[in-house]
């Protein structure tokens, strides 16, 4: 049901995947902008890699402006001027607290929280972590868009085998409150369908959107007088489904009323692309639509989740990427995990040239967003949660310099990064997980 | 991997436990317990945060949650643990005995059936069968598939159904309301229907050079569709085929056994050539369920041509489907006349004073289905709004349809609802409508049917021969297939099957096709001992399997022809009887390379006796991977000896390897091997053998499982007590599966609940008065 953008699209998207390109054809007539774009819009996209990474391969030897970029990083040659490498920085929170297992779920769990997650399944704990850094940047910038944020993952949700057992940790890392996690859209056309509608003439589409408004005022008399029957105890369930009657009724509403423009619909991608390559490569392009209609302003992408056991014959490792991260210092392990991270960024970097190359506001779509590439866990043999990878890309109009290798000493958490990574879009708070202030970025001249 | 085998001795140590009825006096416990266990769990040393105080064997209910602890452990033979004096096996067992007993019969006294959740939202599996009973409408098109249209829940400790991970945030809200618009539109019968695209893809591997399972004979390779048809209408069929003839070849297209199109690929003129715009046909369907075949008319020079060259899909010029796409209605004709109008038009209103009543008549009927209980004011007059806003735009049909989305949101039918009565305190009975949905979601995962829903409703279910009779009833129906299908394939982890990709390069004979039958193979085997009533012991022991002719090559049992499933009874000596000799179970429970001892030795731990080795420490040492003092690099058997060899690690790599070690019997995806790297393997008969010589510990396991399935939430210490009866009652039935169902639905857990709102957190408390 969501159609309706504030911003002109370029003719002829396309979006590939299933071996055809797919026309989105008469887009900018189409997707007339209806309020003028405000200046450098501030945009924030969280994007995870999984089970480590090698990090001799990922951390250039060099600090500063001149660094070599090192075998994972290569991909991001054409781009050196808009990113930061940040080494250094833990996650401290996802190390055990004497409840053992589940390095992996606390990984993606803290990684934008700075928060421990404890295992659920130990009789009497509940599930508990907090709201996540990308849903705090959707309460303040996504207020205005479509879409407070978009959460997507090209990795199969785990079923089971999750470590500590608790799958929702890693099946997601994007927490609306401290207890509902928001699982991850993976199939394209879902993806499109969010926003961009299912299909039909808009008109049809307006009177779906009409009867849905009317469906929600309905369920939500409904369940009010459905909790007044049930006592005091247990309503929590109850609010998570009055909350998210309340958040699509608010969207629905703000549809309604600047649904005027009527709008013919580009053709929908239809599957999930058999070869990963062009799956990853179609999620990311739907993104990229969402933020050139300005659909959302806020996303995080999964391209790998924690333990998760994807092969990669294409790239010549047929093996599980979670057993191969267990390398055990093994040479032809190690160099087969450093493949796969390497072609993580790969993909990645088609994505950051395509915001390179589409025009935003006096720049281009690079210079006004910022980009958070990382994983929650540094060397994945070990599970340790120090030495994380952190890359940034994007100027956020000018509110970060880039460029430079900033190498942290004593493990500053990386919640302060976040912290700094939000400001960036105006999103100013004090204080996020286990955070010790903002980080200073000298010389990137933010503090 | 090198393989040494280990002693028969090692493999019994790591199970050993056996039962005993005799219960001795708390003296005799309380010594022994001072004398083997106090030594380390005492109130200064709290190794493992475990204190036993032996004199509290006379009150065990005061600490029910520490007891039950230490009876785990006694029960699976890991305390005291190796290297430690152990008091004689007598006196071990007569420990374990009496602490069980004196718990049960505290538990007895003052049942704790847990606080369930008042609120469980169904989930996906649910969801869908649930609308498969209430509409009558099933095999949804495929773009419109339920794992596309709502997202994937949650399955922690192998279950997706527990209450408290069922969330709800806005992108599963929104899937809902999107779903319920989609699958309403459907069931009634929208002229408006937006198109649907349907794609059909053939998978890799799938061979295209004989004759498929569930298509006509004289065909060979194609796909089988089926697939609900939303209006009589014109839909499109597009077929993208692979590979070029010289020879033609003749593609069929039938609909429910007719055939409606013939299509002529290869050959001179023919179609499918690489690169040619793939045929598109215009067919009128029949609005409803469908059965669609696309394939091949089988001749002898295909298989002339088969036999020279590869014939999968993709390979070889033996033209083969690549997908179907079935795009549509167009031009639609008619609502047409499908089984779920049937099942939602109750009644036709012959004028216009008679449509409130059927209006009416129709609402309730869907009302209390949905809703799973008697109907009241307030539920029909919340659907009303929607029934007149969409009569004003389309009519009768479109305000019924209307209707049927609005209940589709609605909390009473995303969640199942449990009330406290007004004068609840402690432990009570839940009342016999909300038994209803409990025994149904356990049984059948969807809602009750009418029997069910009216015996609940004149207050007869709780009446034990009722409810006894009503669930004999409920397994024999075939919803309660979804036994198999969901609590079984959870429960082993049967889906992991599908994301598992072997190494092809090593196991050049593994394809999709294999795995499917490995799938199959134990969907069967499952079926047939869940409901034909079995001793759930034949999962471990049964002297026959399902095969067909592939997996039959696979396993070398020799005469199996063709390509369907059917019974075989396995020789004497067999490995194969039994879940642990199974494509499936050896393959997930491998890497994709090799097999893993200790992943199969975790995997029947966890599963099959439900003593899951602790998890490993944090700080586990990086495998050695050459020897310190030559400098020779070490093999991964060598280096696992080494890392097995210090504390902590042998504690559990004891008890889990041992197991996995006996299983080295078959590859990582499952073929039977004598040798390994040239040393010889005997294992598997040993470790049958020895799991099924105390079978209580393996039901218990089941019957654990069962239990949380069946209440969708943790087991906890207070559940123990219920477990073991059903279990010990069990036993005179040669432990069927009814014998545990029937025992589970009339267990305390099952048919109480407890007026507490303090969530899971009930450490604190012991009992309930």
């Amino acid at each position: 049901m969501m159609f309706v953008t504030k911003k002109s699209l370029a003719r002829r998207t396309f979006l590939r995947g299933v071996g055809t390109a797919l026309a989105l054809p008469m887009l900018d007539s189409m997707f007339p902008a209806l309020s003028a774009a405000p200046k450098a819009t501030p945009r924030l996209g969280w994007v995870y890699v999984s089970n480590g990474i090698i990090l001799d391969d990922f951390i250039p030897k060099q600090t500063g402006r001149n660094f070599d970029l090192p075998p994972i990083l290569k991909s991001m040659e054409a781009h050196r001027d808009y990113i930061n490498v940040i080494t250094g920085l833990q996650h401290k929170q996802a190390d055990t607290q004497g409840d053992g297992s589940g390095d992996h779920p606390r990984a993606a769990a803290a990684w934008l929280t700075g928060v421990h997650a404890y295992d659920r399944t130990r009789p009497g704990a509940v599930v508990k972590l907090a709201t996540t850094a990308d849903q705090l940047a959707a309460r303040e910038i996504g207020r205005t868009t479509q879409l407070p944020s978009l959460e997507l993952s090209v990795d199969v949700p785990s079923q089971g085998g999750c470590d500590s057992g608790d799958c929702f940790y890693v099946n997601t890392i994007s927490w609306r409150n401290e207890s509902t996690p928001n699982m991850p859209e993976d199939h394209p056309r879902i993806v499109f369908e969010r926003l961009f509608g299912d299909g039909g003439t808009s008109a049809e589409r307006l009177a779906r959107v009409k009867n849905q408004g009317s469906l929600l005022d309905s369920v939500t008399a409904e369940a009010t007088r459905l909790a007044g029957t049930l006592g005091a105890g247990d309503q929590r369930k109850l609010g998570e489904y009055l909350d998210s009657v309340r958040d699509i009724e608010k969207r629905i509403q703000s549809a309604e009323v600047e649904g005027q423009a009527s709008l013919e619909l580009p053709d929908r991608p239809v599957g999930v692309p058999d070869s990963f390559d062009d799956y990853v490569n179609l999620m990311f392009d739907l993104q990229l639509l969402a933020f050139r209609a300005d659909v959302t302003r806020v996303f995080t992408f999964i391209i790998a989740r924690e333990i998760s056991g994807r092969t990669y014959p294409q790239i010549g490792v047929p093996e599980g990427h979670h057993s191969v991260s267990h390398h055990r210092d093994d040479p032809a392990l190690m160099a087969k995990k450093g493949r796969i991270d390497a072609y993580h960024m790969l993909l990645f970097s088609r994505f950051v040239a395509k915001m390179k190359a589409t025009p935003d506001g006096e720049g281009t779509l690079l210079d006004n967003c910022l980009l958070h590439y990382g994983s929650g866990m540094g060397n994945g043999n070990l599970h340790r949660h120090q030495n994380l990878p952190n890359l940034l890309v994007g100027k956020q109009g000018g509110q970060i310099k880039t460029g430079n290798h900033l190498k942290f000493e004593n493990d500053p958490p990386m919640s302060s990064l976040l912290l700094t990574t939000l400001g960036t879009a105006g999103v100013n708070l004090d204080k996020l997980g286990d955070s010790n202030g903002h980080m200073k970025l000298e010389p990137l001249g933010l503090s | 991997m090198t393989f040494r085998w280990l002693p028969g001795a090692a493999l019994f140590a790591a199970l050993s436990f056996t039962a005993s009825a005799q219960v001795p006096d708390a003296q005799m416990a309380s010594a022994a317990l001072k004398q083997y266990c106090v030594t380390c769990h005492n109130p200064q040393l709290r190794t493992a945060g475990l204190v036993i105080d032996p004199a509290g064997v006379n009150s065990v209910s005061a600490n029910a949650e520490t007891w039950e602890k230490v009876v785990q452990k006694l029960r699976s033979g890991s305390m005291p643990p190796s290297g430690v004096p152990r008091p004689p096996e007598a006196t071990y067992k007569k420990v374990a005995a009496y602490l069980e007993k004196s718990l049960d019969t505290a538990s007895a006294a003052h049942p704790n059936p847990g606080a369930m959740p008042h609120l469980h939202r169904l989930t996906r599996t649910e969801y869908k069968n649930s609308v498969r009973d209430l509409l009558a409408l099933d095999n949804l098109p495929k773009e419109m598939d339920y794992e596309e249209l709502l997202p994937a829940d949650n399955a922690t400790s192998g279950f997706d159904n527990l209450a408290d991970l069922l969330f709800v945030s806005p992108v599963i809200m929104q899937r809902y309301l999107d779903s319920a618009g989609k699958i309403s539109r459907l069931a009634v019968g929208d002229l408006k229907m937006p198109e649907l695209v349907n794609i059909h893809h053939m998978p890799l591997q799938t061979p295209q050079d004989v004759q498929q399972d569930g298509l006509p004979l004289g065909t060979r390779g194609g796909l089988a569709i089926h697939s609900w048809f939303p209006l009589d209408a014109e839909y499109s069929f597009t077929i993208e085929t692979d590979g070029n003839s010289r020879d033609a070849h003749q593609m069929e297209i039938s609909i429910d056994g007719v055939r409606v199109q013939m299509i002529p690929v290869g050959g001179p003129g023919g179609r499918g050539a690489r690169g040619a715009k793939p045929p598109e046909f215009r067919i009128p369907v029949k609005a409803g369920p469908r059965d669609i075949a696309v394939t091949f008319v089988q001749k002898d020079e295909a298989l002339e041509e088969s036999t020279l060259r590869l014939s999968t899909r993709g390979h070889g010029t033996l033209p083969a489907i690549n997908e179907v796409t079935i795009r549509g209605p167009f031009t639609p004709s008619g609502r047409g006349d499908t089984p779920s109008r049937s099942r939602i038009f109750v009644c036709r209103p012959d004028n216009d004073a008679a449509e409130p009543a059927c209006v009416k008549k129709i609402v309730s009927t869907l009302v209390r289905h949905a809703y799973r209980r008697p109907v009241t004011d307030s539920d029909i007059s919340d659907m009303m709004p929607f029934y007149e806003a969409g009569k004003k735009d389309g009519g009768f049909d479109t305000g019924v349809q209307r209707v049927v989305e609005r209940v589709l949101v609605s909390p009473q039918f995303l969640y199942r609802i449990e009330r406290d009565p007004a004068n609840a305190a402690g432990a009570f009975r839940v009342s016999d409508v909300e038994l209803a949905s409990r025994l149904s979601f356990f049984l059948w995962s969807s809602i009750p049917d009418d029997e069910l829903l009216d015996l609940a409703t004149k207050g007869r279910l709780h009446d034990p021969l009722v409810l006894e009779q009503q669930t004999k009833r409920m397994l024999a129906d075939p919803r309660s297939e979804a036994l198999v299908s969901n609590f079984a394939s959870q429960w082993l982890y049967l889906h992991d099957v599908e994301s598992k990709d072997p190494d092809l390069f090593l196991f050049r004979y593994f394809d999709g096709v294999l795995r499917g039958a490995f799938e199959r193979e134990t969907d069967l085997f499952v079926n047939s001992v869940l409901r034909e009533n079995r001793s759930v012991l034949e999962l471990l022991t049964a002297n026959y399997t399902y095969l067909n002719e592939r997996l039959a090559k696979h396993y070398g049992i020799p005469n199996v022809r063709g390509s369907y499933f059917r019974k075989v009874t396995l020789p004497a000596d067999s490995p194969r009887g039994g879940l642990l000799g199974q494509g499936s179970i050896l393959t997930l429970t491998s890497y994709s390379t090799r097999t893993s001892p200790v992943l199969r030795g975790k995997y029947v731990l966890e599963n099959l006796l439900a003593s899951p080795p602790p998890p490993p420490p944090p700080d586990v040492p990086a495998l050695k991977t050459e020897n310190e003092t030559s400098g020779k690099a070490l093999t991964m058997r060598e280096a696992m000896e080494k890392h097995r060899a210090v504390q902590p690690c042998a504690s559990c790599h004891a008890r889990m390897d041992p197991i996995g070690f006996a299983m080295e019997n078959f590859d990582a995806v499952g073929q039977y091997r004598e040798m390994d790297a040239g040393q010889k393997i005997n294992g598997i008969a040993d470790l049958k053998k020895a799991l099924i010589r105390d079978p209580e510990r393996f039901v218990t396991a089941l019957t654990s499982k069962l239990m949380m399935y069946a209440l969708g939430r943790n087991v906890q210490y207070f559940d123990e007590p219920a477990i073991r009866s059903v279990v010990h009652r069990a036993a005179a039935s040669q432990y069927t599966f009814a014998s545990l169902v029937e025992g589970i639905v009339k267990s305390a857990p099952f048919e109480m609940r407890v007026k507490d709102q303090a969530p899971a957190d009930s450490a604190k408390r012991t009992a309930v008065h």
